[in-house]
């Protein structure tokens, strides 16, 4: 124990004596450790995002969009395809619980007094709030009677609410599409965000303003299937298909003019596309560590071979070649796991960076420290220990010779 | 020298020792055969490429011979492997080299404890034995110093610090006074007839017949081969005190 403690503070003078060009040396460790600690926080968060996305969107739901078809040269005249006849077919499918149809106006400025607001404007009826898990901090969401007698209200998120009414409540207050005004009802409770989508910045009013008074007609471009269990997901699709292409009575050689996918399964194929990305991410910071390594060990062999006569020295006066191999193989070691000590709260502080600065949600957590700072610990052994044995295996007259 | 009780310090037996680089091979020791005794103060002398240089290598464990035998008191070091003789260099031996060789950037007093910490002794202990072997140096003063902060004179006598420290068998000194100015010489050399007259084993290679004459006997070399040893004026002059002692 003395003695590795002897090493330590040899090692440690030594790499004292030439801090600067040691910290260089430790800095392709550093950012190799700090991108591998910033790529599992990221990637940890955006997996967590994952989840909750599918929990908060509640499980078990097929979302039936109308398709614009093309037939030779001709493009249809719409993807608005859905009639309340299809949703009542498809509202009729054995596995299905529930069925929500709901139709957007993506971009439209609304206003309230001199405030204005570009937000999402959402058509939805009773049943939305059910497949959707949407719930309201204050008032009430859209029900069935608004549905039913195309009532003039409204449910706005809170991003939207701020931006329409700043500092105040914008429950009771009235908010203008158009010419047309709408009181606020309910105040939806915060969802947060689905990719990229701000689901707090959307407004929502009754199904028949949107189909009908807005864009008119009665069609609607998306439907969302509540079925039983997950096993029901795949044939009920099948099903949407047939009771689909029967209700449009489109020809054999006509191409869908919808689609049906379950909700989760979108979501887990955006996740696909970042898992390419993190795995990119992450082989950088691999071989990021990698070209530390080599750096550390390209120092360490110039050290060796700078200190040929202090090798020298040192085994004349009894160092034996095992305490010179550990000697070099601690200033290795010291250099690539300051450098992993480094790496891991610049990794942290990159990752409090990207939360703030992208927004994205981030979990450091312990375990993915302790890896990165063993990966370090690790690449001082390996890339340390064959200038440690040049350095041992050095013979001592010849090492006392050099000049 | 056989009325001495127990082994010699050191005892060479036919050690030879050939270099071979490619297809050439060098007989740099051709069969030397001589022993020391304890308290001896022997000077090697001899031109360069006599193999002075060779055999100080062989007696400091630092190479090994080809053939013949070498015993450091009474235990052989020829079949001795590297980590053995690093060992026994660590305590047995002192060096004291020409060119000083101090670890630079490193104070004097860490780099006469250095042999103490190979060695595995205590720190307060440690604290304690290079402190003497400074203040014997006369450099109790200077424990603090750098080697570039030190003059040459200086420097040699941290090297000799260093040697004596471990209280070694015996003190190799390889052309010591060879980089420093006559004050300095004589200074140094003083040091070690003092640790002479102290009791210590002190072999020195030197090309300098004034050097030498410090030293209580002379062993001269030529082409690998002892070709003359003999005592000094100063041994004679130092035997009967050495007899009464």
């Amino acid at each position: 124990m003395t003695t590795l403690l002897e090493h330590s503070r040899i090692a440690l003078s030594s790499l004292r004596a030439n801090w600067f060009r040691a910290a260089l040396t430790a800095l392709g460790v550093v950012i190799g450790v700090a991108s591998l600690v910033a790529v599992t926080a990221v990637s940890a968060g955006a997996q967590k995002e994952v989840a909750d996305s599918i929990r908060r969107l509640g499980g078990n739901v097929i979302k039936v969009d109308g398709e614009f078809i093309t037939i030779g040269t001709r493009q249809s005249a719409s993807d608005r395809t859905l009639t309340p006849q299809d949703i009542a077919a498809l509202s009729q499918l054995p596995a299905v619980t529930a069925a929500s149809p709901h139709q957007a106006i993506e971009s439209i400025v609304v206003s309230a007094g001199r405030n204005q607001a570009n937000t999402w404007l959402e058509g939805v009826t009773a049943i939305y709030s059910d497949v959707q898990n949407q719930s309201a901090v204050r008032g009430r969401l859209i029900s069935d009677a608004d549905v039913n007698f195309g009532r003039s209200v409204m449910v706005v998120g809170l991003d939207a609410e701020q931006r329409l009414f700043p500092g105040e409540s914008a429950l009771g207050k009235t908010v203008r599409v158009g010419s047309q005004e709408f009181e606020v009802i309910g105040i939806q409770a915060r969802r947060g965000s689905l990719a990229d989508e701000n689901l707090d910045n959307r407004i929502f009013v009754p199904l028949p303003i949107v189909t009908r008074v807005l864009l008119g007609g009665a069609n609607v471009v998306h439907v969302d299937l509540r079925v039983e269990t997950e096993a029901d997901i795949e044939p009920t699709i099948g099903a949407i298909e047939d009771v689909l292409r029967e209700q449009h009575k489109l020809p054999d050689s006509y191409p869908d003019d919808f689609s049906a996918e379950d909700q989760a399964s979108i979501i887990r194929e955006a996740q696909r596309a970042t898992t390419t990305f993190r795995v990119l991410t992450f082989s950088l910071g691999g071989i990021a560590l990698l070209v530390g390594g080599i750096g550390i060990m390209n120092m360490m062999l110039v050290s060796v071979h700078e200190r040929f006569r202090e090798i020298g020295i040192r085994k004349s006066v009894g160092a034996t070649p095992w305490k010179v191999q550990m000697q070099f193989l601690i200033e290795a070691l010291f250099l690539s796991v300051l450098g992993g000590i480094a790496g891991v709260l610049a990794g942290i502080g990159a990752t409090r960076m990207i939360g703030v600065f992208a927004g994205w949600q981030t979990i450091v957590s312990v375990p993915s420290l302790i890896l990165a700072f063993s990966v370090s610990f690790a690449i001082g052994i390996f890339f340390g220990y064959y200038p440690a044995r040049r350095a041992a295996r050095l013979d001592p007259i010849a090492a006392l010779r050099y000049e | 020298m056989s009325h001495d009780a127990g082994p010699s310090v050191i005892e060479l037996a036919d050690v030879t020792k050939v270099f071979k680089s490619g297809e050439v091979s060098v007989e740099a020791l051709r069969g030397v055969s001589f022993a020391v005794e304890e308290r001896e103060f022997v000077a090697i002398m001899g031109p360069s490429g006599s193999g002075k240089t060779t055999l100080l290598g062989i007696l400091g464990c630092l190479d090994r011979p080809t053939e013949g035998s070498y015993e450091l008191v009474g235990q052989e070091m020829s079949t001795l492997d590297e980590t053995r003789r690093a060992r026994v260099r660590g305590q047995r031996i002192g060096f004291v080299f020409q060119a000083y060789n101090l670890i630079p950037r490193t104070n004097a007093y860490k780099n006469v404890e250095l042999p103490l910490v190979y060695a595995g002794v205590s720190r307060d202990e440690r604290r304690s034995r290079v402190l003497e072997a400074l203040a014997s140096v006369g450099l109790a003063e200077r424990a603090g110093h750098m080697p570039s902060q030190l003059s040459g004179g200086e420097q040699q006598r941290v090297g000799i610090a260093r040697a004596l420290v471990v209280e070694p068998s015996v003190i190799l000194a390889d052309e010591p006074t060879g980089n420093l100015d006559s004050a300095s010489a004589d200074e140094v050399l003083s040091i070690l007839r003092r640790l002479n007259d102290e009791g210590a084993t002190i072999v020195m290679v030197t090309h300098s017949s004034e050097v030498a004459d410090h030293a209580s006997r002379i062993i001269r070399f030529a082409d690998g081969l002892v070709v003359a040893d003999e005592p000094t004026e100063r041994s004679r002059a130092a035997e009967p005190l050495g007899a009464v002692g």
